[in-house]
């Protein structure tokens, strides 16, 4: 698998007659396996007035199917010395464990259970209980967090009304209150076919077992319609975008985010290199200017989501005490604006693309991060072995080219800023 | 094809023997003591040198000493200052920490196999070297100032903060590792040098290593880099465990929280006593894991929560145990009054067996997933160093917890958890909690600036 600090996996696919994608990755090293299965469906698929729904559901999914008590993933996953979860965001929704791989069929049974069998489990009795858990997550979360509601905010303004990204995974609060149980019903059969879901399998199996069993536990669930994807405008056009929001705050801190490429697009890694250039590190660019230098912040981020249909790259950074939100955005674009100007040194870029690397190889060391990574480059990208090829994309990138994507993402027509100001205080 | 019974739980095939990672020496290594685990496949290495410089051996006066000197490792030495230092670092690509915990400092690395010999070299740099210049300690300190001021806007570590000082009080347990503002304010870079003059020595310090490299690669780097390191930081002795708190229930007022942070806590217990075992288990049972009792009930069945857990914290001394969740601001006292009937109810009736052994299972069998990757087992392991486990504390861990009973859960949870010594605290709106809390004693209501201390 080594060569020279790099990861090669192979991975083995398979697609079953009902259209369930099937991707195996063999790995002996530690006696456990990871059952991933992604959705391609997310918040941006929700309609008016449901939003926060995908995320819903994705709670409604532990509570049991027609085989699977109510509490069962829990119960029985924990009860094999497991770990299981589920998430949700903008472009998909998944389910996953790692548990003793002696014990894969438990797995195969919950998840084909979920895909196939849900319906008859679902009572609205668990949707009530479930709603009021996810409004106490949004306050937890969210809404009593310092700074809890700028990423929402953020999105509120970079995005045209009715835009699929516009709007948080969590959901707004009344529309949480709005979901009724046909809507439940109605997203199951529109999205969770098994023509619209990926299966990773990563451990200690052996793949023709393994596929055998897959095929028994999911080859019999009947393929449904594909369900549309949503069109995705350009988010290009609206020029800068500027908000100010009070929070029960000490310290104003200030949102930029940049529209940039997606998951999808060519200048994606270059982008990600870009943003470990500003400000991963003592050294970085950001880091170094408003942490250290000028100290007018008291941390500064910059990072890319890795989202399927368009791309965002975010500047965060926190005020010290006494300056001000105006003068810490202008910082920052000094900052941008000089890397833009000057370009990349050389020494520079080496450092941004060993962290880079070491960032790749550290999302496929335990098996669950693997899963996560294999199945969000197939369902999002169409490609598997990105988790291959990402090596030689990030190893090959030169400084012309993360030059020539700064100078393309951070210009002020695609900026959206907003200012979190402490109460009763202006930007 | 065979059809499959989907009716009930499928059954587990034979279990994989656990194979728990062998540590041993990996060479000669000079003065500082080198404990190895070979992992394949992953083609990286994980570090973790564990330093008697906890914040139990700095001065109570300087409270946050241990971590400022943790954070300015990399701030300077002789030869580089704090952005040459950066530079060499971030050119490398290797992820370093340096973590302050109660009993020891505890420098972490992830590197890339091609790069372990600059690791080491860095480490040792950072290690060896430090000269915490004025100017950067002054920065650093500023920052952790203005951290501990932010950190009063955020109600879970208000919350945090306030149930350990309400428990310790100016103990070592009862303020944060980072210190407080008082005991911050005063630290110099003189003070900075003295405290890693004295604190990191070799002798009582051990380098955790786990990782794709020839144990020999492993043993020259290290040798090389440490060998004229000298000297001994002998263990402070543990914090004395202050007397049984009184049942007090204490409300901190934020106006219009739409939620409460609530915390139910009491001194519990340092690693090593008899009922250990029982403990984990017992908690496992109560707010441990996902299908424990105080999670069910707050989350599953009433809707009140995201989540509600608790945990024993086992230190060289008595850690606390607190049990915590956010909930609705109109149920706070509710919400107290079923974490309390909980713990009641399992002082009065025995777990029933299935329950049990859910929660023995979730404990044992989790185990292969518990030392998945190289940074996992090291850090499992070198938790037996800090506390002076038994060589065969994860090796007979099974065991152990397999042979608790129901009936020694009843007795511990009854020893441990008495009603008469669990302090209550919520941050809230009192306005509108206040009244309702007065069931469980009398209400001691303050500022979210008072509890700053």
């Amino acid at each position: 698998m080594d060569t020279a600090g790099s990861v090669r996996l192979s991975l083995e696919e398979h697609t079953l007659g009902n259209g369930l994608r099937i991707i195996l990755q063999e790995d002996h090293s530690a006696p456990l396996v990871t059952a991933h299965v992604m959705y391609h469906v997310g918040s941006k698929n929700e309609r008016k007035g449901r939003t926060g729904f995908a995320h819903l559901f994705e709670h409604l999914l532990f509570q049991g199917s027609e085989n699977v008590p109510r509490e069962g993933h829990f119960k029985f996953i924990q009860d094999a010395g497991g770990t299981l979860n589920g998430t949700t965001w903008f472009d998909r929704t998944n389910y996953f464990e790692t548990l003793p791989s002696n014990d894969l069929d438990l797995a195969l049974w919950l998840e084909s259970d979920r895909m196939g069998f849900f319906k008859p489990g679902i009572t609205s009795e668990k949707l009530e209980n479930q709603r009021e858990v996810v409004k106490n997550e949004r306050r937890q979360s969210y809404e009593n967090r310092p700074y809890g509601l700028a990423f929402e905010t953020v999105l509120d303004e970079a995005y045209a009304e009715g835009h699929p990204y516009r709007h948080p995974t969590i959901g707004y609060m009344e529309d949480i209150d709005a979901a009724r149980l046909e809507d439940v019903h109605d997203f199951f059969d529109r999205h969770y076919g098994p023509n619209n879901a990926t299966l990773v399998l990563v451990g200690d199996f052996e793949p023709s077992d393994a596929l055998e069993r897959i095929d028994r536990w999911f080859g019999e669930i009947p393929a449904r319609p594909v369900p549309d994807r949503p069109e995705v405008p350009s988010p290009l056009g609206r020029g800068e975008r500027r908000k100010v929001m009070q929070d029960r705050v000490q310290v104003p801190r200030v949102y930029l985010m940049f529209h940039s490429p997606s998951f999808n697009d060519p200048g994606f890694e270059a982008t990600d290199v870009l943003t470990f250039l500003l400000s991963d590190g003592n050294s970085s660019r950001l880091r170094n200017a408003l942490v250290y230098e000028r100290q007018v912040a008291a941390d500064v981020s910059a990072f890319t989501w890795p989202t399927e249909s368009v791309g965002m790259c975010f500047v965060v950074a926190t005020a010290r005490p006494g300056v001000g939100s105006i003068e810490l955005e202008r910082e920052i674009r000094e900052v941008l604006d000089r890397l833009v100007a000057d370009g990349v040194e050389g020494a520079e870029l080496e450092g941004g693309l060993n962290r880079a690397r070491r960032a790749l190889v550290e999302q496929l060391n335990a098996f669950g991060d693997r899963a996560d990574a294999i199945a969000h480059a197939a369902v999002l990208r169409g490609d598997p072995d990105y988790v291959n090829s990402a090596f030689d994309i990030y190893a090959g990138l030169e400084a012309g080219d993360i030059e020539g994507i700064a100078r393309e993402v951070l210009q002020p027509d695609r900026l959206t800023s907003v200012h979190v100001v402490p109460e009763g205080g202006d930007a | 094809m065979s059809a499959v019974d989907r009716s009930i739980r499928p059954p587990a095939g034979p279990p994989r023997p656990l194979v728990l990672p062998d540590f041993a020496s990996p060479g000669e290594t000079g003065p500082l003591d080198v404990r190895f685990a070979r992992r394949h496949g992953i083609p990286e290495v994980s570090l973790r040198l564990v330093l008697e410089a906890g914040a139990g051996s700095e001065p109570a006066a300087h409270r946050g000493l241990a971590s400022l000197a943790g954070r300015l490792l990399t701030e300077g030495t002789a030869d580089r200052d704090a952005v040459a230092m950066a530079r060499w670092l971030d050119r490398l690509g290797i992820g370093f920490d340096a973590s302050v915990g109660y009993a020891v400092t505890i420098i972490s690395m992830h590197a890339l196999t091609d790069v372990l010999e600059e690791a080491v070299e860095f480490l040792g740099t950072v290690v060896l070297e430090p000269t915490f210049p004025e100017r950067e300690v002054e920065r650093v300190r500023g920052e952790r100032l203005d951290e501990i001021d932010r950190q009063m806007d955020d109600p879970a570590t208000v919350a945090g903060h306030a149930i350990i000082d309400a428990l310790y009080g100016d103990g070592l347990y009862g303020r944060p590792t980072g210190g407080v503002r008082d005991t911050v304010s005063g630290i110099t870079p003189e003070s900075l040098r003295v405290f890693h003059e004295r604190r990191y020595r070799p002798g009582r310090s051990v380098l955790m290593a786990a990782g794709d490299v020839e144990a020999s690669r492993l043993a020259d780097a290290v040798g090389g880099v440490f060998e004229r390191w000298e000297g001994v930081a002998e263990r402070p002795a543990p914090p004395v465990t202050p007397e049984a708190p009184r049942p007090r229930v204490i409300l901190i007022d934020r106006p219009d929280s739409p939620q409460a942070e609530i915390r139910v806590g009491t001194i519990g217990v340092p690693y090593g006593t008899d009922d250990h075992y029982q403990i984990v288990l017992a908690n496992a049972v109560l707010g441990g894991i996902f299908n424990s009792r105080i999670n069910m009930n707050l989350r599953e069945d009433k809707g009140w929560t995201y989540g509600a857990r608790s945990g024993f914290r086992f230190r060289r001394g008595a850690g606390p145990f607190v049990a915590q969740t956010a909930v609705e601001t109109a149920v706070t006292a509710d919400a107290f009054g079923e974490i309390l009937d909980e713990i009641a109810r399992m002082q009065e009736e025995l777990v029933p067996d299935e329950e049990l052994e859910l929660a023995k299972h979730a404990l044992t069998l989790s185990l292969p997933l518990q030392f998945e990757t190289s940074a996992h087992v090291t850090r499992r392991v070198s938790r037996q160093h800090i506390y002076d486990l038994p060589e065969d504390y994860w090796r007979g861990y099974r065991d152990r917890i397999e042979a608790v009973t129901a009936e020694e859960i009843r007795a511990v949870v009854r020893r441990r958890l008495p009603r008469e010594r669990l302090t209550l605290l919520a941050v809230t709106d009192a306005d509108s909690t206040e009244s309702a809390l007065g069931r469980f004693g009398e209400v001691e209501r303050r500022s979210v600036e008072d509890a700053r201390g």
